[in-house]
C-alpha cells in the first residue's frame, strides 16, 4: 500500500501566501525577497492572499474534493532555523474541517480511482544551505528566507496505490492537471516535493521524505519496496520510521528524527479569522476556471471530431494542444493540423520537452503550420513535400510559402510533366512494370518511383491514374 | 497659568493653535517634569529627548507657516514598549529583545505621526505584557505616583504612571486581560480597551493575539476620544481589524440603562464596593436607570483566560531564538536547538511559566480538556453578555477587586497575582469594549469604575464616562511627587 | 501532578532552559495553575455554540500583487553573499 503527500508551490501567484513579497524567489540574492511578515518580525501579522484561495479551490475541484463553506488556518508549532516564526501557518482537520478540500477522488486510467484525503493551503519555510557542502557535523547553517512564506498546496492521498507504476501515472496526470489549471509549473526547480509512505504485507508504514521531483518518486518507491521485501524475507520487522531519499546515491536511509516529539500543538491561527467562501463560490469558480484535461479531451473529440488517439496525444502535452488551438484560430482545419502536429511536428520537438518554454523558443509558430495546412489542402504540395518543408521552417523560421517558392517544391499537377516522369520510370524499371501487370500491389512501388523522380511533387492521384492507364494499355509502354 | 505639563491634550492643541505657547516650550516643560519625577516613578525604558525636541521644532515651524498641523498636533505621547517604533529600540521589557530596533512603525504609530503627535519614548511594562504590576519587567518596576510604595498596576504600568505623573500628556497601552484598565484604575487615569478589531494590531508585539487590543490612557475623557479616533480603523496590515465610526464628545445628555454586575461587587474589597455604589448613585442622579444583574459563567472566565492566553503566548513567543534579532549572545559552537534553549533561558520567570502552561494545554491529549473548553466558555460568555446588552446599554462594576497593593505582596504566588484580573478578563474574552474611569480614593489609593458596552458601542461608554467625569471631580495630579 | 520529568519535557518542547531555582519551584507553581484551570472540566463538551469574533469574506482578501520592501529586516550575522549565518545543525 502506497500513499502520497505532495507539496506543490502555487507558482502562478505573484506574491507570497501571507505577504506581498515575490512568489518567485529563484535566482535572487539571498534574503533580498523578504519583509517584516515573512521574516516573522515581532508585531507583524499574516495577510492572506485572495488568489491563493482561488487556485487551491480550483485544485480541490479538479481532484473531486468537497470544498467547505468556511475555511480556517491553524498553527503547526515546532522549532527549526528555517522557520522564521517557529511555527508554520497551515490547515488541520482533526478538530473540525478547516482545509480547502476533503474527500476527493481522482481517476487513474484503468478505471481505478485514488481517494484524496485532503487538500490544504500552507506556507513554505526558508532554505538552509550548509557551509562546506553538506549537513555534516560541524557545519554552520546558512539561512535564506527568500522562499519563506511562498504558498504551498498540500495534497494527501489515501494509501490506494498498489504499484510504483500507478504512482507515476498519477503524478503525470496530476502535473497535467496542475498545468491546465495554471496553478503550478511542475518543471520549475523546487516547485514540487513528494513524500511517500510505503507499507507491505500489512506491515508498518515507512515514510520517505526529501524526494524533490516527481521523476525521483518512482525510483524511491522501487528502492524501498526492494528494501522492505528483503527485510521481510529475512523474517525481520519493518520499523515504523521516517527515511530520507538520497537522490545521488539512489537509496533511502534512516533519518534521525527531527523532533523527538511529533506533537505540533495545533491550534487555530488567531491572526486570520474564519474565511467565508459563500455557497456560490464553488459554482462560480467552476464556471470561470480553466478547462481540465478530461474536459478538453471531450471537447476535442466533439468539436473537432478528432480521434481519441490523436486527442490523447495532444491533451497530454498542454503546450502542444495550445499551439494546436492557436493554429486553428488562423485556419480552421482540425484534422489536417492535428495530423501535422502529432506526427512530424512532434518528432521534431521530441528532444526538447524538458524546458518549460520549449514551444515558445521555437521558430515555428502557429502561422507556419496554418499556412502549411492550407498548402496541403489546396493541393499545392504533397504530404511528402510537406514533411521536408517542415524541417526547413523549423530551422529557418521562414514561412512555408517562402520555402516552397525558393525550392521550387510546388506540386506538379500538370499531366504532361507527370506523364514524362511515368515514362521515365517505366523505361528504367522494366521488371517492376512486368510485376505490376500481374500484381496490382506492385503498382505502389512504381508510384513511389514516380514520386521520387519528381522529388515528391507529383500529384499522387494523377500519377496513379496515369500509371494504371499505361499498364493496361500495351500501346503506351 | 497651568503648568504646561499639566494641560490636557485638547488644551495643548488649542493652546498651540492659538499661539499661547510654543510646542518647544511645552515639550521642555514635559521634559523638566520627567527629570523631576522619573527617579521616583521609573516609567520610561527609552526616552527620546532629542527626537521629541526636534519634532516640537518642526511643529512650531508649521504653525508659523500656517500649515496643517494635525489633530494631535504637538501632544506628547508615551508608547508602551511592546509597540513597534521604527528606529527606536523596542524591548517588551525583556532581555530577549534588549537590542531589538524595529524597521517599521506599528500602524497606530503611523496614525499618531500623521496627526502631528510627538513620540516621547517607550514606557515600562511587565515583560511581554504578562503581569499586573510591572514587577515582571526585567528593568525595574514602575512606582505608583499616588504612593511610591505601591504598584502602578500592569502590564501597561509605565503608561498609567507616566500619564498620572504628568510625564506625558497621553499614552498608548495594550490590554490582553486588563493591562490598560488595571493601571488606569490604580493610577487614577482614564483608560480604554477598544472592541476587539477596532484598532489595528499590526506592530503590537503579540502576547495573546485573540484577546488583545491597543488603547489610549489619558487624563480626561475628551482626550481619550481624540486618541481613539486617531488610532481606530480597518487596516490592510491586520486581517482581524474592522471598520468603525468615529466617536464624538457628547453635547447633550444621553440617558442610558446601566446594570451593576453582582458578582463583581461581592468579590470586591469593601472600600472598592462603596465607591462603585456611590458612582452608580451618581448615574441615577443624572437620570440613568440602574439595576443589578448576575452573570452565570463568570467563575470560569479567569481560568479560560489563562488557558487561552498561555496557549497563544507559547506560540507567539516561539520566534524569539536570537537568530534574526534579539540581544547580544554569540552563536559560537552551539548546536541549533541547544542555542535556542540557552537563549530562551533569558526569559523572566513569569514568561517561562506561561509558555510552559501554554505548551501543556496545547499538547495532544489535553487540547480538548482545557483549550477547547476555554474557547467554548468564550462563546458562552459572549452570548450571555450580548443578551444582557439587548436590555442594558452598559454593564458596570469595579475595575479592580482590590485597592493598589505594595510591591512584593503578590509576587510569590502566581495565582494570587492572576486573581487581580478577575474583573477585567471578561471584556477580552467577549471581545467587547471596556473603560476604566477614576471615581475616588481610599487612603490616598485610587479606585476605578469599569464600564462595558456591546461590540463597537464605544460611543455609549464615552457618553456615560463624560457625564460621570463632570460630576465626580477627581484630583488630577498626585501630591506625593 | 507535574513531575520533574514532565517539567523537563515541557521545557524541551518549548526550547527553554530552566535554572536550578526554577526547576525547584516551578512544579508546585505550575501544579497550582493547572489545578486552577481544571475547573473548565465542568463545562460541557458540545460545540453547538461557536461564536467566532469575526469572519472574513473572500471578497475582502488581499489582492495578489507584489510590493517590495527594502527595509533591511535582517542585519545581524549576514555573510557577504547575503545569507544569515545560523548555528550548527548537527
Amino acid at each position: 500500500m502506497i500513499g502520497l503527500e505532495i507539496h506543490a508551490q502555487i507558482t502562478a501567484l505573484n506574491s507570497k501566501l501571507f505577504c506581498s513579497c515575490r512568489g518567485n524567489y529563484r535566482d535572487l540574492r539571498p534574503n533580498s525577497n523578504i519583509c517584516e511578515i515573512c521574516c516573522g518580525l515581532p508585531g507583524s501579522l499574516p495577510i492572506i492572499n485572495q488568489k491563493a484561495i482561488e487556485y487551491s479551490t480550483m485544485t480541490s475541484i479538479a481532484l473531486g474534493c468537497k470544498v467547505p463553506d468556511k475555511i480556517m488556518f491553524y498553527r503547526k508549532n515546532y522549532f527549526y532555523p528555517d522557520l522564521p516564526k517557529n511555527f508554520q501557518i497551515t490547515q488541520y482537520n482533526v478538530y473540525g474541517i478547516s482545509s480547502i478540500g476533503i474527500d476527493g477522488k481522482y481517476e487513474l486510467d484503468e478505471a481505478k480511482q485514488i481517494r484524496i484525503s485532503r487538500i490544504q493551503l500552507e506556507e513554505d519555510p526558508g532554505r538552509i544551505v550548509y557551509s562546506e557542502g553538506g549537513m555534516n557535523v560541524g557545519n554552520t547553517a546558512l539561512i535564506d528566507y527568500n522562499r519563506a512564506g511562498v504558498a504551498l498546496i498540500e495534497i494527501v492521498t489515501e494509501p490506494d496505490f498498489t504499484s510504483p507504476k500507478e504512482v507515476r501515472q498519477f503524478l503525470n496526470k496530476l502535473s497535467l492537471t496542475l498545468e491546465h489549471l495554471g496553478v503550478c509549473d511542475t518543471l520549475l526547480e523546487g516547485s514540487v516535493r513528494c513524500d511517500v509512505n510505503v507499507s507491505m504485507n500489512g506491515g508498518n508504514k515507512v515514510e520517505i521524505k526529501n524526494i524533490n521531483s516527481f521523476k525521483e518518486v518512482e525510483k524511491a518507491i522501487n528502492y524501498e519496496i526492494t528494501r522492505q521485501s528483503s527485510v521481510y524475507n529475512r523474517n525481520l520487522n519493518i520499523e515504523l520510521e521516517t527515511r530520507h531519499w538520497d537522490d545521488k546515491k539512489k537509496i533511502t536511509f534512516k533519518a534521525r528524527s527531527k523532533e523527538e516529539e511529533h506533537d505540533y500543538r495545533y491550534f487555530p491561527e488567531p491572526d486570520i479569522p474564519v474565511i467565508v467562501l459563500g455557497s456560490d463560490f464553488v459554482a462560480n469558480l467552476k464556471q470561470r476556471m480553466p478547462e481540465l484535461p478530461n474536459q478538453r479531451f471531450e471537447r476535442f473529440i466533439l468539436k473537432y471530431k478528432l480521434s481519441e488517439h490523436t486527442s490523447n496525444i495532444l491533451i497530454n502535452d498542454k503546450k502542444l494542444a495550445d499551439f494546436f488551438e492557436s493554429t486553428l484560430k488562423l485556419h480552421f482545419s482540425p484534422t489536417e493540423i492535428a495530423n501535422i502536429l502529432v506526427t512530424d511536428f512532434k518528432s521534431l520537438i521530441e528532444d526538447d520537452t524538458e524546458s518549460t518554454d520549449y514551444l515558445k523558443n521555437l521558430k515555428v509558430k502557429p502561422e507556419h503550420i496554418a499556412e502549411l495546412a492550407k498548402l496541403i489542402e489546396g493541393n499545392k504540395i504533397s504530404r511528402i513535400t510537406a514533411k521536408d518543408i517542415l524541417v526547413k521552417i523549423f530551422e529557418s523560421g521562414k514561412l512555408p510559402s517562402e520555402v516552397v517558392n525558393s525550392s521550387n517544391s510546388y506540386k506538379i499537377a500538370d499531366e504532361k510533366t507527370i506523364m514524362d516522369a511515368v515514362q521515365s520510370v517505366f523505361d528504367t524499371e522494366k521488371s517492376a512494370v512486368e510485376d505490376a501487370k500481374k500484381n496490382r500491389e506492385a503498382i505502389n512501388f512504381l508510384l513511389g518511383k514516380v514520386m521520387k523522380f519528381t522529388n515528391g511533387r507529383a500529384d499522387p492521384k494523377i500519377a496513379m491514374r496515369l500509371i494504371n492507364s499505361k499498364l493496361s494499355d500495351p500501346e503506351k509502354q | 497659568m497651568t503648568k504646561l505639563d499639566d494641560l490636557l491634550a485638547y488644551e495643548v492643541v488649542e493652546g498651540l493653535t492659538e499661539g499661547q505657547f510654543t510646542a518647544e516650550e511645552y515639550v521642555i516643560s514635559i521634559l523638566k517634569r520627567i527629570e523631576e519625577v522619573e527617579p521616583k516613578v521609573h516609567s520610561f525604558i527609552t526616552l527620546d529627548t532629542e527626537g521629541a525636541l526636534s519634532s516640537a521644532k518642526i511643529i512650531d515651524k508649521k504653525i508659523r507657516e500656517k500649515e496643517d498641523i494635525g489633530q494631535l498636533a504637538g501632544v506628547t505621547v508615551g508608547i508602551k514598549d511592546n509597540i513597534s517604533t521604527q528606529g527606536i529600540r523596542t524591548t517588551c521589557a525583556s532581555k530577549i529583545l534588549e537590542n531589538y530596533v524595529p524597521t517599521y512603525d506599528a500602524t497606530v504609530i503611523r496614525n499618531l505621526k500623521e496627526n502631528g503627535a510627538i513620540l516621547l519614548g517607550k514606557l515600562n511594562l511587565d515583560e511581554f505584557g504578562m503581569g499586573s504590576t510591572t514587577e515582571y519587567s526585567r528593568y525595574r518596576p514602575t512606582h505608583n505616583p499616588w504612593n511610591l510604595d505601591y504598584v502602578p498596576g500592569g502590564s501597561s504600568g509605565g503608561s498609567g504612571a507616566a500619564v498620572a505623573a504628568g510625564e506625558c500628556t497621553v499614552a498608548l497601552g495594550s490590554d490582553t486581560g486588563g493591562s490598560i484598565r488595571c493601571p488606569s484604575s490604580f493610577c487614577s487615569v482614564v483608560g480604554l480597551k477598544p472592541t476587539y478589531g477596532r484598532v489595528s494590531r499590526s506592530g503590537l508585539i503579540s502576547y495573546a493575539n485573540s484577546l488583545e487590543q491597543i488603547g489610549p490612557i489619558c487624563r480626561s475623557v475628551k482626550d481619550l476620544v481624540m486618541m481613539l479616533n486617531i488610532i481606530s480603523g480597518k487596516d490592510a496590515m491586520d486581517n482581524t481589524s474592522m471598520p468603525s465610526s468615529p466617536i464624538t464628545v457628547p453635547n447633550k445628555l444621553n440617558k442610558l440603562n446601566v446594570a451593576v454586575i453582582k458578582e463583581l461587587i461581592t468579590g470586591s474589597d469593601q472600600e472598592v464596593a462603596k465607591s462603585v455604589f456611590s458612582a452608580s448613585e451618581k448615574f441615577q442622579e443624572i437620570g440613568f436607570s440602574c439595576e443589578e444583574v448576575s452573570i452565570k459563567n463568570l467563575h470560569y472566565a479567569l481560568p479560560s483566560y489563562y488557558t487561552l492566553a498561555s496557549a497563544e503566548a507559547s506560540s507567539n513567543l516561539a520566534r524569539y531564538d536570537n537568530i534574526r534579532y534579539g540581544f547580544d549572545y554569540p552563536i559560537g559552537e552551539y548546536k541549533w536547538d541547544t542555542y535556542f534553549s540557552n537563549v530562551r533561558e533569558n526569559f523572566g520567570e513569569e514568561v517561562k511559566r506561561r509558555i510552559l502552561i501554554g505548551s501543556y494545554v496545547l499538547s495532544s491529549g489535553y487540547y480538548g480538556k482545557y483549550y477547547l473548553k476555554a474557547r467554548r466558555l468564550r462563546s458562552l460568555l459572549r452570548l450571555e453578555l450580548l443578551t444582557l446588552f439587548k436590555k442594558y446599554d452598559l454593564l458596570i462594576g469595579p475595575t479592580m477587586p482590590i485597592l493598589p497593593f505594595k510591591f512584593g505582596e503578590k509576587i510569590d504566588d502566581p495565582i494570587k497575582m492572576y486573581l487581580v484580573d478577575v474583573n477585567t478578563v471578561i471584556a477580552n474574552l467577549a471581545g467587547i469594549p471596556a473603560i476604566s474611569l477614576p471615581i475616588g480614593f481610599s487612603n490616598g489609593l485610587p479606585i476605578g469604575l469599569q464600564i462595558m458596552a456591546a461590540p463597537f458601542e464605544e460611543q455609549k461608554l464615552i457618553d456615560a464616562s463624560y457625564e460621570l467625569e463632570k460630576v465626580i471631580h477627581i484630583q488630577r495630579r498626585p501630591n506625593s511627587i | 501532578m507535574i513531575s520533574k520529568e514532565d517539567l523537563e519535557h515541557l521545557a524541551l518542547i518549548s526550547r527553554i532552559n530552566l535554572t536550578e531555582n526554577e526547576l525547584e519551584k516551578f512544579p508546585k507553581q505550575l501544579d497550582k495553575t493547572i489545578e486552577y484551570i481544571d475547573i473548565l472540566e465542568e463545562l460541557a463538551s458540545d460545540d453547538s455554540i461557536n461564536l467566532d469574533l469575526q469572519e472574513l469574506r473572500f471578497e475582502e482578501l488581499r489582492i495578489d500583487e507584489i510590493s517590495l520592501s527594502d527595509d533591511k529586516q535582517l542585519n545581524k550575522n549576514i555573510t557577504d553573499d547575503g545569507f544569515l549565518r545560523g548555528p550548527k545543525m548537527k
